[in-house]
């Protein structure tokens, strides 16, 4: 874990609104064997709508926390009052670039969004289903046929992750080990390994522009140099921008909500069973994981001074609107800390609220019911091997970091 | 019944199209097709349920 540097509370902020959570080393939030880290959160809504949280990013800043869900919507869905112009990545290496579309407010990220949209819509997605239910398959006989017990972490969601996406990309599976291995130091490595696997894939995404760009075939990236916004090509540093975010986005994430949804499973072997005789269920079932095990804790930057349910933010000031808080909250959700796997009014916010609402939330959605389903239908009655215990950890990106299940 | 849409809040969720694809229909980009939707009677269950799915609060009940 890293050392935070905490800034001092900026003077604006009146005592009283400062609050002792955060997600990073609250109680539950850093690495824990058997850890919930998302039901941990759920405390703040004992609190006030919102809080100051002097440590709350992964370089120590403080941001304001909104705890209900409707209050997220309102920040969510006004870009022009919190921007989401903040180049987290390139700043960590001493650049400054959006990616693209995260990145940029309106209008012009609707520009690149309109781009981008068809590639990854419902009727799109409906055209993957097939590949995407092969690879599941592939990886879990294979986890089946070498015995009675896995990392689900490593064997199965991983490679099943990165493996979509490099068809989604048009690339062969050979390098898909080199993938996972980037992906990995990039989202779990030190302060070294970190920036290293950062300059790699920035590399990897130039260098298969700059080929796409000679010789285009029939594929993600030559679509990408081809296209235009505003009447020209999009530039070098737009091209790397979107590849780079296609990249990151959608492994860990999609890798953790496997992971959390398994977990959960094992170790509650009636919801496992209900499942598994019924698949029908899992669409609905897969739904209330994403309510319950969301990821993603989205962070916003004032554009100007607004006083927010007494709250006087400031221009400059972060604004923290985490997922898996929202989707706990009471007023909207009826027993937010029960998993009902057959809840219906269920307008969760794991795929986020307003503009930049999830781009590939249709495809993980396929994959999430898809994975589950394969799994549930290969592999037995499965619990937590014994003697293991998997880890958790909250931040930016929640996680899971071993699965060890056994069906012996 | 009648489903007033707020297009401009649409965000693409697709959630009423997964629920009664029939009744909402979205454009290429997978965003709600502009427009008020006159729900026929037997569709008023699940046109209900579809608009209630909404995450942005778009689409509008209208008895
Ligand atoms: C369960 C898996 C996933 C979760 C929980 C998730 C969650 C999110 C969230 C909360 C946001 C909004 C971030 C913000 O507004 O600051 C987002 C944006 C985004 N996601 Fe995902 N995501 C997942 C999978 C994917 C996949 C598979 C892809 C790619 C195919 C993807 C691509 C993107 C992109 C490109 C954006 C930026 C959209 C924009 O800014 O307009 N995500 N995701
Ligand atoms: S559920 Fe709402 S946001 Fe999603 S497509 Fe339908 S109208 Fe649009």
């Amino acid at each position: 874990m890293e050392t935070m540097a905490a800034r001092p509370v900026p003077d604006h902020v009146p005592p009283h609104m400062i609050g002792a959570f955060n997600l990073f080393d609250a109680p539950g939030m850093p690495p824990t064997p058997n850890g919930d880290p998302q039901a941990a959160t759920a405390i703040v809504h004992d609190g006030p709508p919102i809080f100051y949280s002097p440590t709350n990013t992964r370089d120590g800043r403080g941001t304001w926390v909104i705890t209900r869900a409707k209050d997220q919507r309102r920040v969510l869905q006004d870009p022009e009052t919190f921007s989401s112009h903040r180049a987290i990545f390139a700043s960590a290496l001493g650049e400054d670039w959006p990616m693209i579309p995260l990145e940029l407010d309106p209008p012009e990220h609707g520009k690149f969004r309109s781009l981008l949209n068809p590639l990854l819509s419902p009727k799109r997605v409906m055209a993957l289903e097939t590949a995407v239910r092969e690879r599941a398959a592939f990886l879990i006989d294979r986890i089946a046929a070498a015995g009675t017990s896995c990392d689900v972490m490593t064997d199965f969601a991983f490679p099943f992750a990165v493996n979509i996406f490099l068809r989604f990309l048009g690339l062969p599976d050979d390098r898909l080990d080199e993938f996972v291995d980037w992906a990995n130091d990039l989202l779990h490595g030190d302060n070294r390994q970190r920036p290293a696997a950062a300059r790699t894939i920035i590399a990897f995404i130039d260098d298969l522009a700059a080929q796409r760009r000679k010789q285009p075939v029939d594929d993600f990236m030559s679509f990408l140099v081809q296209s235009k916004v505003d009447d020209r090509l999009l530039n070098d540093m737009e091209i790397r921008g979107t590849g780079v975010l296609l990249f990151v986005a959608g492994l860990d994430t999609v890798a953790a909500a496997i992971g959390f949804d398994l977990n959960y499973l094992a170790r509650n072997p009636q919801d496992q069973e209900l499942l598994r005789r019924d698949p029908s269920r899992i669409v609905l079932a897969a739904e209330e994981m994403l309510r319950a095990y969301p990821t993603v804790q989205m962070i916003r930057v004032a554009t100007k001074d607004i006083d927010f349910e007494g709250a006087p933010i400031r221009k400059g000031d972060y604004v923290s609107c985490a997922t898996m808080i929202a989707n706990r909250d009471p007023e909207e959700f009826a027993e937010p800390n029960r998993i009902d796997l057959a809840r219906e009014d269920n307008r969760h916010t794991a795929f986020a609220y307003g503009p930049h609402r999830c781009l590939g939330s249709h495809l993980a959605r396929r994959e999430i019911v898809v994975g589950l389903e394969q799994w549930l239908k290969r592999i037995p009655t499965f619990r937590i091997k014994e003697g293991t215990a998997p880890v958790t950890y909250g931040g930016h990106v929640f996680g899971i970091e071993n699965l060890i299940l056994d069906w012996s | 019944m009648k489903i007033i849409v707020h297009k401009e809040k649409c965000q693409g969720h697709a959630r009423c199209w997964a629920m009664a694809p029939q009744i909402f229909d979205l454009d290429d980009e997978g965003y709600i097709m502009p427009g008020d939707i006159d729900v026929a009677e037997e569709d008023e269950r699940l046109a209900w349920k579809g608009a209630k799915s909404c995450p942005e609060r778009a689409l509008e009940i209208q008895q």
